[in-house]
């Protein structure tokens, strides 16, 4: 019996442990080459932990933007570590900022088009109801390359094409079955008495999604806002497509320029990608819990 | 303030579910009806439309005679409590009961007046700052009662708000409404499968079964004079009990007639069934119109006693009559054995008869 | 004072209120103009571009070519390969992605200490972004100076830095390893979630009839599992059928269309030839293989149900 017990509690602790490397050990080895100079990161074999940690490279894109880079002056990058800094360097701050801006608007249109729907769904018995769940699941099974060509040709004809209000249509489109979802499924989980006893009391329809059900499914609110803001922050291909100059261009974009660029220094890169997941991995950490309760339907207590 | 009236009015659902058909009913001001019936039997539905939850298939409804079927809930004047009481899980007891006032734009004061006074009158004032998960069953049902009552509504609505309560809450409870409907001097729509309770507290009874009334009266006419055997056997406790046998002539008189047992009639049968013997009857015998103290010869029962169930104040038998379990309930003096025989003696004016093929009462039609 | 809305007496109307009706349907509207622009829209519209021969390189002459898009594609080698290389990268990918998931939430399933630290730890891979697990996973692999090289090299296990990306036959391997490491933290939580809402009452009167761990498992896990790991199945299908981004920070369809896949194609044609018009037919067969797919799934494993 003892050794069973001893035997579940070593086989947790390696499980965990195996758990733990294989999730972050990729993403301490970024940021542990985000710290590292060029010199020290082409070393072979690498070194695990920076030897000489730096900052350097977190400071060179925070003033990138007053270094204009031209290709006389991308020569010369460096000189101590024979690296360069991307031409596009300049962009990373200002390309984060249109992401936040698209994200943020998108959450709060999505909650706008999605909370009433859900409630509707998961609330109202009227004509047309399995329809619009059968009509709103299958909008889910599209891909998103699906999207491209009619919307390309749709937002280019709007007259939107390079503008981040082409970012937050589209983004909205991917994004409201996903949450509809999320929410409708919460939403039915909650009593139904509920719906009853405020329409007697005195609401409207509207009134009682506001007034009572939305304070209620605030887990799954948590979720769908979470979800709506990571899917708008790293999305890649729309934006790619719809954004041609910097003034537009979203994180996503120019991190992937820095891949292509012809002759680049690793360490900045790797700096450039610790930057661009600081803010995913905050949120995602710090909300954990409504996460996966937010996905699982509650049972509401009274 | 509200006579709520009910013309041919059905319910149906999508899947083809038929709840109620062609039911009609007048609810009086400031009358104290009662639904009661088997689960399934429409008792909700009906409620819920007075309600305005539910929309009517079929017919018309109206408040004092203003037609309100494509009315919404929140614009009708109707308050209602639920089973699961239905409180506001995230407010407080004060916001819960307030909650309605608030939303018809009631100004502070008042509410706050109204609000409190509810709360010392159910005994709950101390609990106005707590939350509904911090309550118990008891405490939660007077909120939602206080939630319903502080609305002065023309209807007050309550779907079996009794049922999660355990037994001697609920009989205390029982007398609070009764006391509140008094006080309150409006119309109370009251739904519940307990018949118990229907008698208590009701003015007027309305027995459904499968979507259709069986039966509109008073407490004291639906348990004396049932319209047929299923409100016969719906009220009472023990169960009444049934014999089915035949009407049979002697000496002029008729006489229910069942194999070895032959049982005088009372003058009520033999005016409305004259000339009928032959006829095929069930017989309906309520446990407490029974004794054992009955005479040998013709005018007795014979049975055997199958067990003997003491209840604290009185006793229940288990009776054999011929091929059929009869239920009596005696005094507890009295002291039987098992498989002792017994003879019984039955209350001839408390008799019920009832047609064997409709089930109708044959003494009183409805 | 006939109902006014019922027709005729004894005709029964369709229960349902008419204020219920129109407040669901100002509620549903804008979820309706939405899906109708993700939906309906790009469906309809990107089937009647694929009928044309529309280059963007000569947007003034497009003719209309009935199906003559799609034949020009299904009779492109390219084409077939690529979609034999997305087939087995989705098969290799979920493989792998319920296998490493379903370990990882049997474990997390457990009651210890320190749980919720692995839990928060496990959304990481899954709240960056593609870009940045595309670039961290390049530089890992790089083939100068990447970590996995250092590591192999260290290990013993080679004596000198190979290609890694560059190399025809490592190139699948290494994205679906990258892919995999993403998707894995969503796919446990699913799981997870289905795991969590196996009665807990079913395991004690398994354990009281005398069943250990691996019959526990195999008779009241396993088959509760079934329809919530359907689920997760298709929807991880899915999105490596679509997955776009790593093959355009990590190889570009390279080395010699060695990681091509349908996506890459579907935007070599559409953004780099600029012919929308194939581009639209490859973006509409996709879209109705994987519309099929998540089709065929459905039914069969609902049938086991």
């Amino acid at each position: 019996m003892r050794l069973d017990l001893l035997g579940q509690k070593a086989l947790l602790f390696f499980g965990s442990l195996l758990f733990v490397l294989y999730v972050l050990a990729p993403i301490a080895w970024l940021v542990s080459s985000s710290l590292q100079s060029e010199a020290e990161i082409t070393s072979v074999p690498p070194h695990w932990v920076p030897q000489q940690p730096t900052i350097e490279n977190f400071q060179a894109i925070f003033t990138a933007k007053d270094k204009v880079v031209t290709y006389e002056n991308r020569k010369q990058g460096d000189p101590a570590t024979g690296g360069f800094i991307p031409s596009t360097a300049s962009n990373l701050l200002p390309s984060m900022w249109n992401s936040l801006l698209v994200a943020l608007a998108v959450v709060v249109l999505n909650l706008l088009v999605s909370v009433p729907a859900a409630y509707a769904l998961a609330k109202i018995r009227f004509i047309g109801r399995s329809t619009s769940i059968y009509f709103m699941l299958s909008t889910r099974v599209i891909p998103d390359i699906a999207l491209v060509v009619p919307f390309f040709l749709f937002i280019h004809k709007l007259g939107l094409l390079d503008t981040l209000s082409s970012l937050v249509i589209t983004y909205l489109a991917i994004t409201v079955p996903f949450s509809i979802f999320i929410l409708t499924n919460y939403f039915e989980s909650l009593p139904d008495e509920l719906d009853k006893a405020a329409r007697v009391d005195g609401c409207s329809r509207l009134q009682t999604m506001l007034l009572v059900y939305l304070p209620l499914a605030l887990p799954s609110l948590v979720a769908v806002v979470l979800f709506t803001f990571l899917t708008s922050w790293n999305e890649l291909l729309l934006a790619l497509m719809f954004t041609q100059t910097p003034a537009a261009q979203t994180m996503p974009i120019v991190v992937a320029s820095f891949t292509s660029d012809f002759s680049i220094s690793f360490s900045f890169i790797n700096a450039a990608g610790v930057l661009a997941i600081i803010p995913p991995v905050i949120v995602a950490v710090v909300f954990e819990r409504y996460i996966v309760s937010g996905l699982t339907a509650g049972a509401v207590k009274g | 303030m509200a006579r709520i009236r009910f013309e041919s009015v059905g319910k149906q659902y999508p899947n083809g579910f038929v709840a109620l058909k062609d039911f009609n009913l007048v609810i009086e001001d400031k009358e104290f009806l009662v639904l009661l019936g088997p689960s399934g039997c429409g008792k909700s539905t009906t409620l819920n439309m007075i309600a305005g939850l539910e929309d009517v298939s079929e017919g018309s409804l109206f408040f004092d005679d203003e037609l309100m079927n494509i009315t919404p809930p929140h614009k009708r004047d109707v308050a209602m409590v639920f089973q699961s009481y239905a409180l506001y899980p995230n407010k407080s007891v004060y916001d819960n009961i307030a909650f309605g006032l608030r939303m018809r734009k009631h100004p502070r004061e008042e509410i706050d007046r109204r609000v409190r006074d509810a709360a010392r009158r159910l005994e709950i004032e101390p609990l106005l700052q707590r939350r509904p998960d911090q309550l118990s069953g008891g405490q939660r049902q007077r909120v939602a009662l206080g939630r319903a009552m502080v609305r002065q509504p023309q209807v007050f609505l309550m779907d079996e708000p009794l049922s999660n309560l355990d037994a001697a809450l609920r009989i205390s409870m029982r007398a609070e409404i009764k006391q509140l409907h008094q006080a309150m001097q409006t119309t109370f729509v009251y739904v519940t499968h307990d018949q118990a309770e229907a008698l208590t507290l009701a003015d007027r009874i309305v027995v459904m079964k499968g979507g259709v009334v069986q039966q509109i009266g008073s407490p004291d006419a639906i348990y004396e004079r049932p319209a047929n055997m299923f409100v016969a056997a719906f009220l009472g406790n023990p169960s009444i009990n049934f014999l089915d046998g035949q009407l049979i002539e002697r000496q002029g008189q008729l006489k229910f007639q069942r194999g070895s047992l032959t049982l005088a009639l009372p003058p009520m049968a033999q005016q409305c069934l004259a000339g009928q013997a032959g006829r095929e009857v069930v017989l309906g015998m309520r446990a407490e119109d029974v004794e054992t103290d009955g005479p040998t010869g013709e005018d007795g029962i014979e049975g055997r006693v199958l067990s003997v169930l003491p209840v604290g104040s009185d006793q229940f038998l288990e009776i054999e009559v011929e091929g059929v379990k009869t239920f009596l309930r005696v005094g507890k003096e009295g002291k039987h054995r098992l498989g002792e025989p017994a003879r019984l003696r039955v209350n001839l004016n408390r008799l019920h008869l009832f047609d064997k093929q409709s089930g109708s009462n044959l003494m009183y039609p409805a | 004072m006939k109902n006014p809305l019922a027709a005729v007496r004894g005709a029964w109307r369709y229960p349902v209120s008419a204020y219920d009706q129109k407040s669901a349907m100002w509620l549903l509207s804008p979820m309706l103009v939405v899906l109708m622009v993700v939906a309906v829209f790009p469906v309809i519209y990107s089937f009647w571009v694929s009928l044309y021969d529309l280059k963007l390189t000569r947007p003034h002459r497009v003719p209309f070519v009935w199906f003559d898009n799609y034949l020009k594609i299904f009779a492109d080698p390219l084409f077939w390969e690529s979609v034999t290389r997305t087939a087995s990268f989705t098969v290799m990918s979920v493989t792998a992605i319920m296998v490493i998931a379903l370990l990882m939430a049997l474990l997390l399933n457990q009651e210890f200490r320190g749980r919720r630290v692995l839990s928060a730890i496990l959304l990481i891979p899954w709240a960056i972004p593609y870009v940045a697990n595309g670039l961290m996973w390049k530089w890992i692999y790089d083939s100068g100076y990447g970590a996995l090289n250092g590591l192999l090299l260290q290990l013993g296990l080679i004596d000198k830095y190979l290609v890694m990306l560059g190399d025809v036959n490592k190139t699948m391997g290494l994205i679906t390893n990258a892919f995999v490491w993403k998707e894995v933290p969503l796919a446990t939580i699913l799981i997870l979630v289905t795991l969590k809402s196996i009665r807990a009452d079913l395991y004690s009167a398994a354990k009281v009839d005398g069943a250990n761990v691996w019959q526990r498992f195999l008779h009241i896990t396993l088959p509760a599992l079934v329809p919530g790991f359907a689920l997760v199945m298709i929807y991880e299908a899915m999105m490596a059928i679509r997955h776009f981004d790593l093959f355009f920070i990590l190889t570009e369809g390279g080395p010699a269309e060695a990681s091509h896949v349908l996506a890459w194609q579907v935007y070599v044609e559409t953004f780099r030839k600029l012919a929308f018009g194939t581009g639209s037919a490859l973006a509409y067969i996709m879209a109705v293989a994987t519309f099929m797919l998540a089709f065929f799934i459905i039914r069969s494993t609902s049938r086991k149900l």
